[in-house]
């Protein structure tokens, strides 16, 4: 669950390419994030659509993030589902490597 | 043949032995040609532009016969001396290489060299990229040549470095000479990290410290790539 949007103060909503602060609320046993740890994580997919420039905008089924570590890098070894290109312009070149497909 | 590639038959004045109407089944924006076959030759190749406006829905051949399918038990009319499904690419090829006719491109085609060309030029780079590296002593250095499965990036260049001022070595190496040879400056890591990516566009280099090139594994995830020898002997990662 986010409980803090970074990058300005009093942010209300994050959207695809910005990192949030989260919690965990539910976790499967025998894996290295526990429930109720504070991560960080990178907004890979929205319900709300995102709008480009070319005027096409796209929106995902989920809404869904990567958590990564203090200095950026991506937690896990893997990512799932689909990932928006606009991660590459926020410098999250990284998960877009990781992406089996980038939107 | 492409797969996007429309295949219309005209009707003829004469009769016609073999007809076929083969439809695309995906469609691909960047690359749709229309191709008006012409088995008359009666017909004249029309002008291009003028075809496509005045194009119908293509009128299949007289000879046809009843037909029942079956596995769905449903009668259908079969194209004499013609099984669409028993068709594959190169007869198709071959069909078009014999009758077809270019009739509508969208924008002016490139020519196939061109694409061959950017590729060197992009290869090119990422071989000096990856000389680079070997210059400050990287480990274990691969070119992965990605550009058939993803489309955002061609080349990867991966690299393992030993220590954090290493990974920083190599990525002013890779930078400067990028800016003096080729004039490519790269977005990413400024600050050397556990794993350093410099993106310049069409090339995206990996640097990585042993652990983490072990823990990512980018090479079992791009498995499918092929790897580009190189000129020089590669360090092994001990």
């Amino acid at each position: 669950m986010c409980i803090r949007v970074l990058g300005a103060s009093n942010r209300k909503y994050a959207h695809i390419g910005d990192v949030i602060i989260a919690v965990v609320k539910e976790a499967i046993p025998n894996m290295p994030l526990k429930k109720s740890e504070v991560v960080r994580a990178v907004v890979v997919r929205t319900c709300k659509e995102l709008k480009r420039k070319n005027g096409t905008s796209v929106q995902f089924d989920d809404n869904a993030a990567v958590v990564i570590n203090q200095e950026g890098n991506p937690k896990g070894t893997r990512v799932f589902g689909p990932v928006a290109r606009e991660l590459r312009e926020s410098d999250f070149t990284k998960i877009v490597s990781l992406a089996p497909e980038v939107l | 043949m492409h797969h996007h590639q429309v295949l219309a038959m005209q009707q003829c004045n004469r009769p016609l032995q073999l007809s076929q109407l083969i439809s695309c089944t995906s469609y691909s924006s960047q690359n749709v040609q229309m191709i008006h076959t012409s088995l008359c030759a009666s017909r004249p190749a029309l002008n291009a532009s003028l075809r496509t406006q005045q194009c119908q829905v293509p009128r299949i051949s007289h000879q046809r016969r009843r037909v029942s399918n079956s596995r769905t038990g449903a009668e259908m009319e079969e194209l004499e001396d013609v099984d669409l499904s028993q068709l594959d690419e190169e007869d198709l090829d071959v069909l078009f290489e014999e009758y077809g006719e270019v009739v509508l491109t969208d924008g002016k085609p490139r020519p196939v060299a061109s694409d061959v060309d950017d590729d060197a030029e992009t290869l090119t780079f990422a071989i000096a990229l990856a000389e680079a590296a070997n210059e400050v002593k990287g480990a274990e250095i691969q070119v992965l040549f990605v550009k058939p499965l993803i489309y955002w990036a061609r080349y990867f260049v991966l690299a393992t470095a030993f220590s954090k001022p290493q990974v920083d070595a190599i990525g002013r190496r890779m930078r400067d000479m990028a800016e003096e040879r080729f004039d490519h400056s790269p977005r990413g890591d400024t600050k050397p990290n556990s794993w350093t990516l410099l993106d310049f566009g069409d090339v995206v280099v990996h640097i990585f410290l042993p652990k983490e090139r072990a823990y990512y594994n980018l090479e079992e995830f791009y498995g499918n790539a092929t790897r580009i020898s190189l000129p020089f002997e590669n360090r092994v990662v001990q």
